[in-house]
């Protein structure tokens, strides 16, 4: 089960582990949980949870992605120009579920392989070559950095932890950025 | 209570020097309690959980390693960053868990960094005019987009090196300073 994790197809079983660290990690937080108490609570085996997930950090980068693709879902955006909404209601999901917000910041950040910092990027991308052909690469690139790097739990957790903004300003605040980061290319759809 | 801090400060030393061979996860509380000469319990004490450990250790290393020069107009907060991008560059295992300190639900009292205060205060200066909620958003934006986030981000979701992210920044940066002339400011 190592390596490139599938984006979908998991068996009823790992739902199942990932569902119930889920709720471990919003009850307890992630440091005091047992691989015991999570196959507990998954109604499995502990050697089933050690079977698929060998070490705790294949458990938690597993866990994030599955949080991100079942919890913090959303409507796809059709056009670069709703992105800004879209990540105005991402924002307001973090702030509903902050545990399971960290968690997805957190294990983003790590470097490492199966970590995923930019999970919006070929969507981005291929929005902003549909709709504005004529932006060459390198300027294509930082605008989908920009906005991969708002649509992030990190953005919600940089807010709230820095300048201790409520949900609803941090909200407003990365509506707009994406929206100022959108507005030179505004008028250059095509 | 100095003698606190010291051994505080000299815990998070040695997990800094540990950093150099191995990864955070694979340094354990025994291993930091030999090098500092303490009981695993000392450790255990100063920090309660490994998120403790991470949150601690990842502001001990911005302010250690990464320290950001003095600012005060846009120009200066934008060459102070790009310095610091460059620096983390040149220490990424020790960027990364800056990143990571930075990202976790927060343990210790909030409060607020001096890169916070120092951004909110160039942009008041920078843009004396500029309302309460605006300024909010121009700060926000500006201290997530500066912070080692987005170099972590860019260098693992983009394979950006160094001059790369510190473009992406600097275009980032002109779309929301305030005090750049925009053609359409209202919208």
């Amino acid at each position: 089960m190592s390596g490139a994790p599938p984006a979908t197809e998991l068996s009823a079983t790992e739902e199942k582990i990932l569902g119930a660290y889920s709720e471990l990690i919003e009850e307890v937080g992630t440091d005091d949980v047992s691989f015991r108490l999570i196959a507990l609570r998954a109604g499995v085996g502990e050697r089933t949870v050690f079977r698929y997930y060998p070490t705790r950090v294949d458990l938690l980068l597993a866990t994030a992605a599955w949080i991100e693709r079942t919890i913090f879902t959303r409507q796809e955006s059709d056009s670069v120009f709703d992105v800004p909404l879209a990540i105005r209601e991402a924002m307001e999901g973090y702030d509903r579920r902050p545990e399971l917000a960290y968690v997805v910041a957190e294990t983003a950040m790590r470097g490492v392989n199966g970590a995923e910092p930019a999970p919006h990027r070929e969507r981005f991308d291929e929005l902003l070559r549909s709709e504005v052909p004529t932006l060459g690469a390198g300027e294509r690139t930082r605008i989908v950095a920009a906005l991969c790097h708002l649509d992030s739990s990190a953005t919600w957790v940089t807010m709230r932890r820095e300048l201790g903004m409520s949900g609803r300003d941090i909200a407003d605040a990365a509506h707009w950025a994406a929206e100022a980061i959108l507005d030179p290319i505004r008028h250059r759809v095509g | 209570m100095d003698e606190a801090v010291d051994t505080q400060s000299a815990i998070l030393m040695s997990a800094t020097a540990l950093l150099r061979q191995r990864t955070f996860e694979d340094i354990s509380y025994l291993d930091l309690a030999d090098a500092v000469s303490v009981s695993e319990r000392t450790i255990y004490r100063r920090f309660p959980t490994r998120s403790h450990l991470l949150e601690a250790l990842g502001r001990w290393i911005e302010a250690e390693h990464f320290p950001m020069q003095g600012f005060a107009t846009p120009a200066e907060f934008r060459a102070a960053a790009q310095r610091r991008f460059r620096a983390f560059e040149a220490e990424p295992a020790y960027a990364f868990v800056a990143a990571r300190g930075v990202s976790l639900s927060p343990i210790a009292d909030g409060t607020e960094s001096p890169i916070t205060s120092a951004i909110s205060a160039m942009v008041r200066g920078a843009a004396p005019t500029l309302n309460p909620r605006d300024a909010l958003r121009v700060t926000a934006t500006m201290r997530y987009f500066a912070s080692p986030l987005f170099w972590a981000r860019m260098r693992t979701g983009f394979d950006m090196n160094a001059e790369e992210v510190v473009a992406a920044f600097d275009a980032a940066m002109d779309s929301v300073l305030p005090t750049r002339p925009k053609a359409n400011r209202a919208a």
